[in-house]
């Protein structure tokens, strides 16, 4: 693509995914409202004792006595200006909320991530190179192992192994609480723990970029310019590494940046099992106790997540691939 | 048809993938016979280990018999594999053909619907629509549809993108045939082979989520499936691993072999690639 | 406050309850050769995790368990539920039963270093928990005047005699606020509930949400050398899997309420480094039942309830699901509070028998054996929960009933049965030690609300009304006895609830760690005393 092009193309997809954004805030709102119950009738239902005046006043005080328009209106406002609204339930703001709890989810989403792409993307490049063979089957087996084994399940028996057994890795936490460590002893430490809860989540996305590596690979190098390239004499790992796979990562970051959003839903699974204080917890909870300003304000943020990842991919697609257009 | 099969049964692993479904399915059909009364019946002691007592996989916590439950389960959840594939498969296939073919503003609309699903973390979604319908075999069926169905649109949109300006495709336009007849009988059947291997593998998400769903019980309550078994035993493993390890490796047999079969069908219809492989 | 008691001045005796009490437990200590050590620090986990840490605010039960380290009450409670001096060092009431004077303790601070006053006391008791706390404001609005002789005194004048009017002041009920923080503001908003200020001998120092809560150990607590812990973390451990690991690592050293699931006790309790303990839920004394919409046919004939509470097996639900640490109901009053009689039962575990009272109900089986079809609302509060409702499934089944289970989430669970929308369920309900407190308030037809943990049953019998109304307002212990007893007669006769039983939750900790359970409240207590020994 031209690079004169790009402030323009950009400004105008950035309208755009201001747009949709905007759209899926009022979505969600009315998804979330669909569901029965209210964050006041849950917090009379937990804490065992409430009379129809408690409840009149936790209503009036969450603002839901309000007609729905007028609760909408108020949140796209907040929401316009930056603002993701106020949880009653935990009596402050859904952006301090959402912004003590999405760093761990990033850095787990994060290391999960590169781990699946670069775990993936060897496994079926490998199996791709030696297609047909015992070496493809065992990777397409394995890779399905991961697949079809729950991601709870998985957690459990590697917590089991390294923590219990072996005793080299903790078995839950992001760092060490309390040990108060600093410097790089502190990174050691939260590497420490991320290995177990990484792994986990990572195996199964793994699986997925294996099959998805090798699938494109074999579909890739039967094409006109692979065996043009072999004609030509270029030497078999060069092919495999300039022409092969290069042409075959586009379908995984694509998918990638599909992904970016679901990784966090995935994620709610394996910050259970590892007490990791994340933002899928967060929404999790959000969700069961009706906290209606947290649980929008965590779905504006995948949204957005979203949205630039998938703009990030397409600006990746254009500059790497110049047989795309990209479309304003 | 018989040159497909032929082509089919040169891979192995499909051929094998292809006895365990149907090994797996008459499992299903035949649990009534293989293991008559309820699932629920608390027939022997609970935490039996396997082999104890005429319980071939052990028994549960209520002392239920694992095996009895792995047969009637697999009715449930190879239905609600099957059911909530083929709807998420209608919706994607659909609006992903659409969306590919037509191009423009169409696509452009239908891309942005889709982007609204995949924005919301698909699991957080599924538990909303269950707790908003509240739970029951139907609404867990059409909440894992509904969360799966946007990779599909996704992937048919691609492959409508690509094949949209091929000459057999302009072919068919000047021959004046109408559109919905060349998107499904000239492009869909072009575009399979990467559908049918999406397919074996949303079957497998579908049964895994809805054991996810189970596990913090919002499964129904009334159907016995492998995705409760594995969920009610997990927090017990460590007191009785045959609860979760068997129903765990019926549903890995049944994802693998679905996969192969799905891999053996895509190589079937795609003979270039499969000559590759041989 | 006992019979015997009332009507002299309390406060030598209650000043020697609190020497002897003390003392003993540091005599105890030093005769098996532990002295209480200072230092260290407690790590122990929460489930779930509390939106706030400021009880009035939120009274759930984990908000409870970490506050109660933060603030104090002006009592605490003996196993038997005897009131014991806590922020007031003694009490008297008047012999009508309508004036209650409580001296406090000198020298109490509050973290933020401003003095604990008797103005506090009658703000946090007449004001804060008044406005936030339904069940403090049901209680705390028979007083009529609440005044303060002096700095160290707070007189209460009950508009009525109220028996159980001491045991509104544990800290899990009244905890005391510091005036300061709170007056003139939106108490649900004032920067206190998320830095809470209380008397307790830890202060809040830090939350990480999602991940741990950190107490410190406050230095200017009002009893000198104590606390002897240097701090108290609680982490945040969703999986209760994680929470079993932990334990069994030594990552946290005490687990209570609900982080270790039933069936993993045992295997815990075969561990030589913990020890497994039930006592101490006495002042809370859940009890389960199944929930009943009278409104419903045909839930609505005593005959149906009393054949599906023959169809039970309760032992098998203590035992099997609950692993022991469960007890079968007897009566909807537990064994565990004043007032209840021993001499009330349940009908005995008897499937025949409950199948000739659903034939005299007219509920024959029809071709597939079903007598009657009910809906069932799992409670949604874990695993063994959801067993339990698949018990009660085959167990009915056995009798022809075709119970029919329906699941939710928290959110939709407390929605409808705050709607009556449901024909059966399973609840559980805190007694607070007295039935006028904790019992009434399910059966009385004028508390037939909306809302969840009130009548949402319907059930309604002008006799109990009448006697509950009595028990609530007589002043002398033996009429209340005898009113309770006809209740709980009456409330087993028409079977308005079908009680399961009565729970405690298992505490389990370090065998390093001392005095954890020593008082009716259990884990909420203040924590003053516990150490870790060397």
């Amino acid at each position: 693509m031209d690079p004169a092009r790009l402030p323009g193309f950009l400004l105008r997809r950035c309208i755009k995914a201001a747009i949709v954004i905007l759209a899926i805030v009022v979505c969600n709102f009315f998804l979330i409202h669909a569901a029965p119950g209210d964050p006041a009738s849950v917090i009379a239902g937990q804490s065992g004792a409430a009379d129809e005046r408690y409840l009149a006043q936790l209503r009036a005080q969450f603002g839901l006595d309000r007609p729905i328009l007028e609760q909408l209106w108020i949140y796209v406002r907040g929401v316009l200006t930056l603002d993701l609204g106020y949880s009653h339930r935990q009596q402050m703001g859904v952006g301090a909320l959402i912004a003590q709890r999405l760093p761990a989810t990033l850095l787990l989403t994060g290391a999960a991530f590169v781990f699946a792409v670069v775990g993936g993307v060897t496994l079926g490049a490998l199996a791709a190179r030696r297609v047909g063979t015992w070496a493809d089957t065992a990777i397409t087996v394995i890779a399905l192992t991961f697949y079809a084994t729950p991601i709870f399940w998985v957690g459990l028996m590697l917590v089991l192994l390294f923590s219990v057994v072996l005793g080299w890795l903790p078995s839950f936490g992001m760092y060490t609480v309390g040990a108060d460590y600093s410097g790089i002893t502190a990174v050691l430490d939260t590497g420490k723990h991320l290995i177990l809860p990484s792994l986990t989540l990572g195996l199964f996305y793994l699986a997925v970029y294996a099959r998805l590596t090798r699938a494109t690979m074999l579909e890739v190098a039967d094409q006109d310019f692979v065996k043009t390239a072999r004609a030509k004499g270029v030497p078999e790992g060069r092919i495999l590494r300039r022409h092969i796979l290069r042409n075959a990562l586009l379908p995984v970051i694509t998918l990638a940046g599909i992904q970016a959003g679901q990784l966090i839903g995935g994620s709610i699974l394996v910050e259970t099992v590892f007490a990791w204080p994340g933002i899928g917890r967060l929404a999790f909870e959000a969700l069961l106790a009706r906290d209606y300003p947290v649980l929008l304000g965590v779905f504006f943020c995948t949204s957005a997540m979203v949205v630039i990842f998938n703009l990030f991919t397409d600006l990746l697609y254009a500059l790497v691939d110049p047989r795309v257009e990209v479309q304003g | 048809m018989r040159d497909f099969w032929r082509r089919f049964s040169r891979n192995r692993g499909a051929v094998v993938g292809l006895a365990i479904i149907i090994a797996v399915m008459l499992m299903a059909a035949l649990a009534p016979i293989l293991f008559p009364g309820s699932p629920w019946d608390m027939a022997a002691a609970p935490f039996l280990p396997p082999g104890e007592m005429g319980m071939l996989l052990g028994s549960d916590s209520l002392g239920r018999d694992v095996a009895s439950g792995i047969a009637h389960g697999a009715r449930v959840s190879l239905m609600v594999g099957a059911v909530s594939t083929i709807a998420a498969l209608g919706i994607g296939v659909a609006l992903g053909a659409i969306a590919g073919y037509a191009g423009g503003w169409v696509d452009d609309a239908l891309m942005r619907f889709t982007e609204f699903f995949q924005t919301i973390p698909s699991f957080i979604l599924a538990i909303l629509l269950v707790a908003i319908f509240s739970p029951s075999i139907a609404s867990i069926v059409f909440a894992i549809a509904v969360v799966s169905w946007p990779p599909v649109a996704r992937v048919v949109r691609a492959e409508f993108l690509g094949l949209r300006s091929r000459e057999f495709v302009q072919a068919a336009e000047c021959l004046g045939k109408s559109r919905i007849a060349i998107m499904l009988g000239d492009i869909l059947p072009n575009a399979l082979s990467p559908i049918v291997v999406l397919a074996s593998l949303m079957v497998a998400t579908a049964i895994l989520l809805e054991s996810a769903l189970s596990f913090l019980g919002l499964g129904d309550p009334n159907l016995m499936t492998w995705g409760f078994l594995i969920g009610s035993g997990r927090s017990v493993i460590r007191l009785a691993w045959w609860m979760s390890v068997f129903p765990g490796v019926a549903i890995f047999l049944t994802v693998l072999s679905l996969n192969l079969v799905g891999e053996g069908l895509s190589d079937a219809l795609n003979p270039r690639l499969a000559r590759g492989r041989s | 406050m006992g019979v015997s008691r009332r009507g002299f001045t309390a406060a030598s005796a209650a000043g020697g309850f609190l020497g002897s009490m003390g003392l003993m437990r540091v005599e105890e200590a030093l005769a098996q050769g532990v002295a209480p050590r200072r230092g260290g620090t407690l790590t122990t986990m929460l489930t779930p995790e509390p939106p706030i840490l400021q009880i009035g605010v939120n009274n759930q039960g984990p908000t409870l368990i970490a506050a109660s380290k933060i603030f104090q009450g002006l009592l605490q409670f003996s196993p038997t539920l005897e009131p014991m001096p806590e922020l007031a060092r003694s009490w008297t009431i008047s012999p009508d039963g309508k004036v209650y004077t409580f001296a406090l303790q000198p020298n109490v601070k509050f973290h933020d270093g401003t003095p604990m006053t008797a103005e506090d006391v009658i703000f946090s008791v007449t004001k804060f928990h008044v406005e936030l706390a339904p069940r403090a404001r049901a209680i705390f609005s028979l007083i009529d005047t609440a005044t303060a002789p002096d700095p160290l005194t707070v007189v209460f004048t009950l508009k009525q005699p109220f028996e159980p009017f001491l045991l509104m002041f544990d800290v899990t009920a009244c905890a005391i606020v510091s005036k300061a923080a709170f007056d003139g503001q939106d108490y649900r908003q004032a920067p206190a509930v998320q830095r809470p200020i209380g008397t307790g001998p830890f202060r809040f120092v830090e939350w990480q949400r999602g991940n741990f809560i950190r107490l410190e150990r406050f230095a200017d607590y009002w009893k000198p050398n104590q606390p002897y812990l240097d701090a108290i973390i609680f982490r945040i451990v969703p999986d209760s899997q994680s929470r079993r690991l932990a334990m069994e690592t030594g990552q946290a050293v005490l687990a209570h309420s609900n982080d270790i699931e039933p069936f993993d006790v045992p295997a815990l309790r075969g561990r030589p480094n913990l020890e497994v303990m039930t006592p101490g839920w006495e002042y809370f004394s859940p009890l389960a039942w199944i929930e009943t919409n009278h409104r419903v046919a045909p839930l609505n004939d005593v005959r149906v309830r009393r054949a599906m509470s023959q169809a039970i097996d309760r032992n098998f639900i203590t035992q099997r699901l609950w692993f022991g640490i469960n007890k079968p109901a007897t009566s909807p009053v537990a064994s565990s509070t004043k007032f209840h009689d021993s001499s009330v039962a349940l009908l005995p575990f008897d499937p025949r028998a409950a199948m000739a009272l659903l034939d005299a109900a007219g509920l024959r089986p029809n071709a597939q054996g079903v007598r009657a079809t009910i809906k069932h609302l799992v409670l949604p509060y874990g695993e063994v929960w959801s067993r339990l409702a698949e018990y009660l499934r085959q167990a009915m089944r056995g009798v022809g009933i075709d119970l029919q289970l329906e699941s939710t989430d928290a959110g939709s669970w407390a929605r409808r049965i705050g709607a009556w929308e449901y024909e059966t369920s399973v609840n559980f309900v805190y007694q607070f030690g007295d039935p006028t407190l904790g019992v009434e308030r399910t059966y009385v037809s004028s508390n037939i609300q909306r809302v969840t943990f009130t009548n949402t049953g319907g059930y309604s019998n002008a006799r109990v009304d009448a006697l509950f109304a009595e028990a609530r307002g007589a002043a002398d212990p033996a009429v209340r006895r005898r009113a309770f007893s006809d209740v709980q007669k009456l409330l087993v006769e028409d079977m308005a609830q079908i009680w399961l039983m009565e729970m405690s939750f298992p505490t389990i900790a370090d065998r390093r760690l001392r005095n954890v359970i020593t008082g009716g409240t259990g884990i909420h207590k203040c924590f003053d005393d516990v150490f870790l020994a060397s």
